[in-house]
Formats: structure tokens, C-alpha cells, sequence
């Protein structure tokens, strides 16, 4: 004890229970009274004075050309909801819907599972109703409590073009693909979001922001009134996303390929912007909306074609010819052979007891450095290549983007393959591998994997002697610059003049690229990839230039031969339709300044 | 019943009550953060979860402190606890915000602890000397010990705690002895401002105070002085009201009746008692309230958090709870009747009136039986701050009621 001891007395002590026990009968007598003998009022009341939150939705930004031509933007929809608080039995509620407006009970049932996140939140049932549809819904809407339709806004292609590898899609945010969704409390079911290509990239730029409206609701949906006191709060459109594509120039390309099987990229050697972005085979971009059939979807999906593939970001090819320059850069720079030093080709080559050939049977004499790239000359590069050691020669390809992202703007890339001694020695053991694979490699086959799109930061450095941007379809500061500093001006000149000749001389592989326009300079090279599936890819890659509109390319075709017959001619018909579409323009210009 | 301050009795009892209040405070936060949107660590659910861990460490420790700490630090924790209350008021700008503070990312509401710190400096002064309590002078001093906190507390202004803060003071003047027709006399004059305003009222007041007079036979001079001051107080309580401007009086009535902002607490309560309403006898369901999940409930974590139960789980659930509140709070009285000492009694006596009054006021409110607002719920409202301190006091009752023979 510490001071004082404790007298309370024993009337005290019940007294202050009695008390105790007043407070809570007065309590529990109030809430009986709410909860038993006036339930029924308030339960009326509470299906009577239902809320309901609705998320409002602004446009998603669109997607427009270079020339501000819209390329996607929005279009209305009217889509069938369900609310499963109000819904009695969701079976036979479905079977009276299909069999109302004419649809798959079955495709109804399977949405109302997959859209399902919780008692009170609207299950989005199909979409694409039809006037005839909704107004039939109307007629029955007694029938019908907990069935509803809204309009929602639908991407909406606009132009002719399709470039869907590089647009990407939107997907409906649902129960299965939220779990894949990083920042997924900003998205509630239903809500658009970017699934790939730019939509995905850029999805902060274009989606809207969301804004909130609260509804008294009756028991059967029916609004009945603003709530007071509860703000509306105003979406905000997202901002559209001005592109560098030129959607004439895609169109024509995308025609060109038609019943092809390969890709096109045209881009400005300078600035990194890229123009054109053509798959072959492709898809339309309206296959992610709407109801896609899955007879369709599997039809894509099993196309031997491969239509889904991004073959300019993740196609990975032999770069074949293409990839000789690098050699010779580093030749010129460390002068580990002299560039007049001459190799006999006679169209084959023996290494130890294999023998590798050049394309050319016949052979192609005596050829030094210029001859061996205007001609291709396989067989000079298997004499030069033994000269570099292998792990420079891998630190080249490296610094021309081989190998590593080129930093495009697009949600994902492939690095491609550059083998080094490293690599070659994981994969066939230390002791497990010769000289001989380098041989292959010093022509663009064997190991040595590209994507095309690191093909065309390939070009256009040579275009700019070693200064360009990263490739992109969104001028912003993320785009960084590509930078080759240890290669010095003599060298890329005397490699832009080689690229000249080969599409201007007479004996130069790249011949058949050349529109002949006057002023048009075009330089190139060719290449031909070996692969097991069967005829070689042709390839042709290069750029053109004349007054200040500058171009380059990287055409792919699959399985078709050699890329000087196959490819270069692919490069003719854009540069004609790039150029000569210009000259038009100026000529048009010159007569209304003759006027 | 006299003998039963010599037998021991089961302490530890009050521990199970309390698990099942937290039991139902999960279910009815897990409830609620159904339709929170956002991620699971965020919702109040999980965080409830940490601060039960912080609750338990701190019933751990205030169970451990010996009673003597108790007593003889009383002083200056209450100095250091009024200080706290005061210092939000200075350091934060906004009105709202104006009871934290914020030590790190953690806000603490120090005015939670200040509840039951003045109860244990009030229990030294009425225990270190046998005062005995047979005029009202002597209420003096226990009074001001309470005023002070919680005139500072109802400044900030934060109505509801400030009454959970005074509520102890009649049980625990009651408790040490004080007569009856004292502590009448001391409310008398909130009854004679609030009938003021209301002839019949006013009239029936009248005739009650005359009437309680007459029965406790005090001195004439005395009965009549109270009589007539109450008479004039209630008289002149209108005349000093319609001095006042009309936005004072405004900012009064909104004060006590939250129901005249028509966007705010009318709302609220309507919502709460259809919740309640609603919920009937067994409730609508686990996570199914339409009042709950359709977020037409108002703070239904913290203030309204026994209407979520009422609805999802009915009546049969409310009913349940103030039995196992009725228990506790019994418990507690009983600990306060067998402990041989005075200062641990007088404390005891305060946490049990704290948890009633805040049962009661909150329980009150969310059915519209009274218009205070901003109270939680003992042991089921979420909020770090409150959780801690109710768990703190029931470390003291525990600790106390052990060593009831001391």
C-alpha cells in the first residue's frame, strides 16, 4: 500500500454497476429498436438509397504522323454490364440476354467470370451492341434489374495504314492480367491500358486521367439522383502522341510486302527518327478490339508466318554481308593488313580440311580492300579476318550496336548474339573451338545474330560518320545520342565511298537499289544470310540523300536469295516513291511561284 | 460481498473479451478494405495488424512497471503530457492536423495519453492524503487537474475527446466518497443552460432541482443559493446568447449538434443508422454490406466502424460486443473494489469510466442518440495512437489488479 487504503464502500461499488448496466440497456435497446423492430424500414432504405461510384473516362490520347495525320484515336461503343448485387440468378438472367439480343450464352458466361471482381462492381458482359440491341435491352429493361449498357470509347484506327507491330494494343484491365500490372492500384477493372508497342511505352502521355461521379441508384440500377455533398470529379483527356512516322510512306511499304515475308524500316540517318516500321506478314490492329473470335486469335497464333512477331525488334538474323564493314574499319584503323594488299579468290577458300566459299564461284580474282566490299568478295575476308583478334573484333560489332539495345522506344528489343572468345569458349569448351568459326563470322554467318532494327543504327552511323540518336517513333530528351569516337574521318569516308560504289559501279552488288533520280545519291550494302530453313535472307541495307531530305533503310526479306536480286530492288521502288514524290512537290511549288 | 476484498480473483480474464473485440475489428478492417483499392499493405487491415504488435509491447511494458514509478512519476508525466497536447497546436498550421504529432513518418495523437496520464496524477493527490470530501471546496483542485488537459484538448478543437477526458471525474469524486447531492449540484448548471432554451424543459428542470434539494436537506441558505443560481443562470443563459453574433452561434451549435452541416455529420448519421438498420437481426453477410462496400458510409474505419459490424453482421454481433465491453468495464470496477489500495483504486475507477464513456459515446453516435463526433471505438476502431493507448491501460488494470494485496 502506498499512502491511503482503499474504503470504498460496497454501495459505492454497486452503485456504479447499476450505472454501468443502464448505459448498456440503453444502448442495446436503441439498437434493437434500429436493428429488429424498425429493420424493415431501413432495409428499404438502404436498397432504396444505393450509391454508386462511377468512374468517368476522357479520351485516350491519340496517335498521330508526322504530318499530323491521325493514325488511332477513339471511337464510341456501347457495351452490356451486369451487377451481380442486383442481379438475382446470374444463369437465367444470361440465358434471357442471349436469347434478347441473339448472342453465345456460353461467351456470356465466360466474360461475366472473367470481368467478376466483386459483388458491387459492374461485370462488363460483351461489347459492340448493336442500335437494334440496345433498343430491344430498353423494352425489356424491367425484366431485366442489374443489366445495364454504357458507352465506353474503343481505339479507333483511322488511317489505311496498319503498323500494328510498332502501335501495339490496349487491353481491358481484368482479374487475370491486373496481376501483371506494376502500378495496378491506378487501374480498376475495365479501364484501357497499354499492352505493347507505344500504347504500352508511352501509356503515362496518353491515358486519360479518371475522374469519379456518385449516383443514387434504386435497386434495380435505375439512377435516381446526384448525391449531394459528393463531388464530381472531372476526367481529363490524355494528351495525344505526335510520332515520326510518315503513314503515306508506311502504307506504300506495308502494300509492297504484301504476300512477302520479311521487313522494311526507313529512317533519318541523323536524327534517329524512323519513318517506316513494316512487318511482313502483319495483322490489323482492330484484332485487339471488339470481340476477337478465337477461331481468328488461334488462326494467328498457329500461322507458320508468324504474323505476331516484331520481326524488327526481335527477329534475330545473320547479318550476312551487311557486316563487312566492320572488318574493314578496323583494318583501316589498325592497320593490321594494308588496304592495297591483294588476296587471290577463286571462289573457294580451304581452312585445315574444310572449305568455305565465296558466292561468286567463278571467283573474283585478284581483290583488295575497295574490290572486296563492292563485290562482296568472301574470300578476302576470310584472309583478312585471321588478322583481328577475335575479342576486338566482337568489341566493334559492339560499339556499332551489336549485340545490346539500340534504346528504341518500344516496350522491349532483343540484343541479338556477338560471339567472343568468351562466348565460344562456354559454348564449345575451351579447347573445343578453332580459328575456323572465325571465318564465318568475318561474312555475317554462323553465330553472329541482329535484329534489323540494329541494322538501321547501323547504316545511318555510317551515315553521319559515327553521330547519330538512338532510333525512335517520339522526339523527346530520352532519345541519347550513338557515338563512335576511335574510328577516324579518313576511315568512314573511304567506307561511304566503297557503300557509293556498290550500288554505282558497274560490278557493285547494290546496283539494282539505284532509281536513277537526278541528284539522288544512294549508297548500300548487300548481304545474304544463310540459314537452315532454307533459301538465304536477303538483306539490303543503306541510305540516300539528296538536297536536305536524307534516308536510310534496312530491308529483310526471309528465304528468298540473294539480296542484291531480292532486296535491292524493294529499296529502288521506296526510293523512287520517297524522291520522286518530293520532286513532284517541288515541281508543284515551282509552277505556283511560276503563277 | 463484503469478503470478497480478501479473496483473490481471476485477472487475466479480461485478456479474452479483448481478443474477441480484436477479432471482430479484423474481420470488419478486412471488410472495408475490400473496396480501399489499393494495395494490401496500405490498408488499414494490415497496418492495424503492426500497431496490435506495438499494442502488445506496450500492455507488456506498462504491466511490468512497478506501481510505485507510477506514483511517484505522476507529476511529471502530467506536466510533459500537457505540454505534449499544447505543442501540435504550435508546430502544425492546418486546423485539422492540429493533435499530432508527427516523429518521423509516425504520427502520434498525444492527447490518447493524456486521457488516463491526469487520471494517475488526480489518484496521488486524492490518495496521499485522506481528504475528505464533505464540502465542494475539496473539488477543487481534482477538478482543475482534469480541466486543465482537456480545456486545451477541446480547444484544438476536439469536443469528443475533451469529454472522454472529464467523463472520470464524477465516478471517481463519487468513488472517493464525495456526497451525491454535491456532485448533483455540480452538473446543475449544464442542465440549467441546456433547458434554457425550451419553456417545458426549462419548467420540469425546476421543479427536479427543487425537488432533489428538498430530499438531501441541506442549509436554507445553501438550498436557496443554489436554487436561485441555477434559476438565473438559466435565465440569463438566452439573454448572453443573443448577444453573441450570429457566426459565433453558429460555430457553438455546429459544435454540439454536427447535424446542422447539412453536407457533413446529418449525412453521416442517416448512412450510419441504415447501415445499423439495415443489418438486422444476423447482418447481410461477411463483406456484403451495400452501406459498407458501397462506401456510403463515412469513416466507416475509425468513427463508424460499429455500423460496418452492424450491418454485415446484425444485431445478434452488436449485441455481443457490449456484453463483452459490459464485462470488461464490470471487471475493471471489480479490480477498483479489492484493491486495499487507494491510488491504484482511483485509477482503476478512471480507466473504467474512460472505456465506458467512450463505448458509449461512440455507440450513441453512430445511432444518432447523440450529436458528438470524432470518437473511435476501444480496441475495434482503427488508428495506431488509440490502439496503443487502450492496450496501455489495460496493462495498467492488469498490473494493478495482480497485485491487488499490495
Amino acid at each position: 500500500m502506498l499512502k491511503t487504503s482503499n474504503e470504498t464502500s460496497i454501495r459505492r461499488y454497486i452503485t456504479l454497476n447499476v450505472l454501468v448496466l443502464i448505459i448498456f440497456s440503453i444502448l442495446i435497446t436503441k439498437f434493437f429498436q434500429l436493428q429488429v423492430v424498425r429493420h424493415n424500414q431501413y432495409k428499404e432504405k438502404a436498397n432504396i438509397n444505393s450509391i454508386r461510384a462511377e468512374s468517368l473516362h476522357a479520351p485516350r490520347g491519340s496517335i498521330l504522323d508526322r504530318n499530323g495525320e491521325i493514325i488511332v484515336d477513339n471511337a464510341p461503343t456501347y457495351v452490356l454490364i451486369a451487377l451481380p448485387n442486383v442481379i438475382g440468378n446470374i444463369d437465367s438472367t444470361i440465358s434471357i440476354i442471349s436469347q434478347l439480343l441473339n448472342c453465345d450464352s456460353t461467351l456470356l458466361s465466360e466474360n461475366y467470370k472473367k470481368y467478376y471482381y466483386g459483388y458491387f462492381t459492374p461485370v462488363r458482359l460483351i461489347k459492340d451492341l448493336t442500335f437494334e440491341q440496345i433498343s430491344r435491352l430498353e423494352e425489356h429493361k424491367l425484366d431485366l434489374p442489374g443489366i445495364d449498357y454504357k458507352q465506353i470509347q474503343e481505339r479507333h484506327y483511322a488511317s489505311n495504314m496498319n503498323g500494328s507491330h510498332f502501335l501495339g494494343y490496349v487491353v481491358e484491365v481484368d482479374r487475370i492480367n491486373i496481376k501483371n500490372i506494376s502500378s495496378s492500384n491506378e487501374y480498376n477493372y475495365g479501364d484501357l491500358i497499354g499492352w505493347s508497342g507505344l500504347e504500352k511505352s508511352y501509356e503515362g502521355y496518353l491515358r486519360d486521367q479518371k475522374g469519379v461521379e456518385y449516383k443514387a441508384v434504386d435497386a434495380y440500377g435505375r439512377i435516381i439522383g446526384e448525391i449531394a455533398g459528393r463531388n464530381r470529379i472531372v476526367p481529363k483527356p490524355g494528351k495525344d502522341l505526335v510520332t515520326t512516322i510518315d503513314s503515306e510512306l508506311q502504307r506504300f511499304i506495308e502494300d509492297l510486302m504484301v504476300g512477302k515475308r520479311g521487313c522494311v524500316i526507313v529512317g533519318e540517318p541523323t536524327t534517329g527518327e524512323i519513318l517506316s516500321f513494316v512487318n511482313s506478314p502483319n495483322y490489323s490492329p482492330d484484332l485487339f478490339t471488339g470481340a476477337t473470335l478465337s477461331d481468328d486469335w488461334n488462326q494467328i497464333l498457329n500461322d507458320p508466318d508468324k504474323p505476331l512477331l516484331n520481326r524488327i525488334t526481335h527477329g534475330l538474323y545473320p547479318p550476312g554481308s551487311t557486316i563487312k564493314m566492320i572488318a574493314l574499319a578496323y583494318i583501316l584503323e589498325h592497320k593490321v593488313i594494308s588496304p592495297d594488299k591483294q588476296f587471290y579468290c577463286s571462289g573457294k577458300y580451304r581452312f585445315g580440311n574444310r572449305t568455305f566459299k565465296c558466292w561468286n564461284e567463278a571467283g573474283h580474282g585478284y581483290v583488295n580492300l575497295d574490290k572486296a566490299l563492292i563485290q562482296s568478295c568472301n574470300v578476302y575476308f576470310f584472309n583478312a579476318i585471321q588478322n583481328i583478334p577475335l575479342n576486338d573484333w566482337a568489341e566493334f560489332c559492339r560499339q556499332f550496336g551489336f549485340g545490346g539495345k539500340t534504346g528504341i522506344d518500344l516496350p522491349s528489343e532483343s540484343f541479338g548474339n556477338v560471339p567472343d572468345e568468351k562466348y565460344f569458349n562456354l559454348r564449345y569448351g575451351e579447347k573445343g573451338w578453332t580459328q575456323g568459326l572465325k571465318l564465318n563470322i568475318a561474312i555475317g554467318q554462323g553465330e553472329t545474330l541482329v535484329t534489323p532494327i540494329q541494322l538501321l543504327t547501323y547504316i545511318n552511323l555510317f551515315f553521319t560518320n559515327g553521330f547519330t540518336k538512338q532510333p525512335h517513333f517520339i522526339e523527346s530528351s530520352r532519345v541519347k545520342n550513338v557515338k563512335i569516337e576511335n574510328i577516324s574521318k579518313n576511315t568512314w569516308d573511304r567506307l561511304n565511298g566503297l557503300l557509293f560504289q556498290i550500288v554505282n559501279d558497274k560490278k557493285g552488288t547494290g546496283q539494282l537499289a539505284n532509281p536513277h533520280i537526278d541528284g539522288l545519291k544512294v549508297a548500300g550494302k548487300t548481304g545474304t544470310a544463310e540459314n537452315p530453313h532454307g533459301e538465304p535472307h536477303a538483306l539490303f541495307i543503306g541510305y540516300a540523300v539528296k538536297d536536305d531530305i536524307k534516308r536510310s533503310f534496312v530491308i529483310l526479306l526471309e528465304n528468298v536469295g540473294h539480296g542484291g536480286d531480292e532486296a535491292a530492288p524493294i529499296a529502288r521502288e521506296i526510293l523512287s516513291y520517297i524522291y520522286e514524290d518530293f520532286n513532284m512537290e517541288n515541281n508543284n511549288k515551282n509552277v505556283i511561284n511560276a503563277e | 460481498m463484503l469478503s470478497m476484498r480478501n479473496k483473490t480473483t481471476k485477472v487475466y480474464i479480461i485478456i479474452i473479451p479483448i481478443v474477441f473485440l480484436i477479432i471482430i475489428s479484423l474481420m470488419a478492417l478486412y471488410s472495408i478494405s475490400l473496396h480501399q483499392n489499393m494495395q494490401f499493405y496500405s490498408s488499414s487491415f494490415f497496418k492495424q495488424l503492426i500497431f496490435l504488435i506495438f499494442g502488445i509491447i506496450a500492455l507488456i511494458v506498462m504491466f511490468n512497471i512497478p506501481i510505485k514509478l507510477y506514483h511517484k512519476y505522476s507529476i511529471i508525466i502530467y506536466i510533459l503530457a500537457t505540454i505534449a497536447i499544447i505543442v501540435p497546436s504550435f508546430i502544425s498550421s492546418s486546423i485539422s492536423a492540429n493533435r499530432w504529432i508527427h516523429i518521423g513518418s509516425i504520427g502520434v495523437q498525444p492527447s490518447e495519453y493524456a486521457k488516463w496520464i491526469s487520471i494517475i496524477f488526480l489518484a496521488r493527490y486524492l490518495s496521499d492524503r485522506n481528504i475528505k470530501m464533505d464540502n465542494m471546496l475539496s473539488f477543487t483542485i481534482p477538478i482543475l487537474i482534469i480541466l486543465l488537459p482537456a480545456f486545451i484538448v477541446f480547444s484544438q478543437p476536439d469536443l469528443g475527446t475533451a469529454i472522454i477526458m472529464i467523463a472520470p471525474i464524477l465516478p471517481i469524486l463519487f468513488w472517493v466518497k464525495a456526497r451525491p447531492y454535491h456532485l448533483f449540484i455540480l452538473i446543475a448548471p449544464i442542465f440549467s443552460i441546456l433547458t434554457a432554451f425550451h419553456n417545458i424543459s426549462f419548467t420540469l428542470w425546476g421543479i427536479v432541482l427543487v425537488v432533489i434539494i428538498l430530499l438531501s436537506k441541506p442549509k436554507i441558505w445553501e438550498g436557496v443559493t443554489v436554487f436561485f443560481g441555477n434559476i438565473f443562470l438559466g435565465l440569463f443563459a438566452p439573454v448572453i446568447w443573443n448577444i453573441l453574433h450570429p457566426y459565433q452561434q453558429k460555430r457553438i451549435l455546429t459544435l454540439f449538434n454536427p447535424e446542422l452541416d447539412p453536407l457533413g455529420a446529418a449525412y453521416q448519421i442517416i448512412q450510419s443508422q441504415t447501415a445499423i438498420g439495415s443489418g438486422g437481426l444476423f447482418g447481410k453477410g461477411w463483406m456484403l454490406g451495400t452501406q459498407t462496400q458501397l462506401k456510403f458510409l463515412p469513416v466507416q474505419e475509425t468513427d463508424f466502424i460499429l455500423s460496418v459490424i452492424g450491418e454485415e453482421f446484425g444485431f445478434i454481433a452488436i449485441l455481443a460486443i457490449f456484453l463483452l465491453y459490459a464485462f470488461i468495464i464490470y471487471k475493471i470496477i471489480q479490480f477498483a473494489y479489492i484493491v486495499k489500495d487507494r491510488f491504484t483504486s482511483i485509477i482503476l475507477i478512471g480507466i473504467a469510466s474512460i472505456l465506458l464513456a467512450q463505448v458509449f459515446v461512440n455507440s450513441a453516435m453512430t445511432v444518432g442518440l447523440i450529436p458528438v463526433k470524432g470518437l473511435p471505438l476501444p480496441f475495434i476502431s482503427y488508428g495506431g495512437s488509440f490502439l496503443v493507448s487502450s492496450f496501455m491501460m489495460i496493462g495498467i488494470v492488469l498490473n494493478f489488479a495482480s497485485h491487488w494485496s499490495d
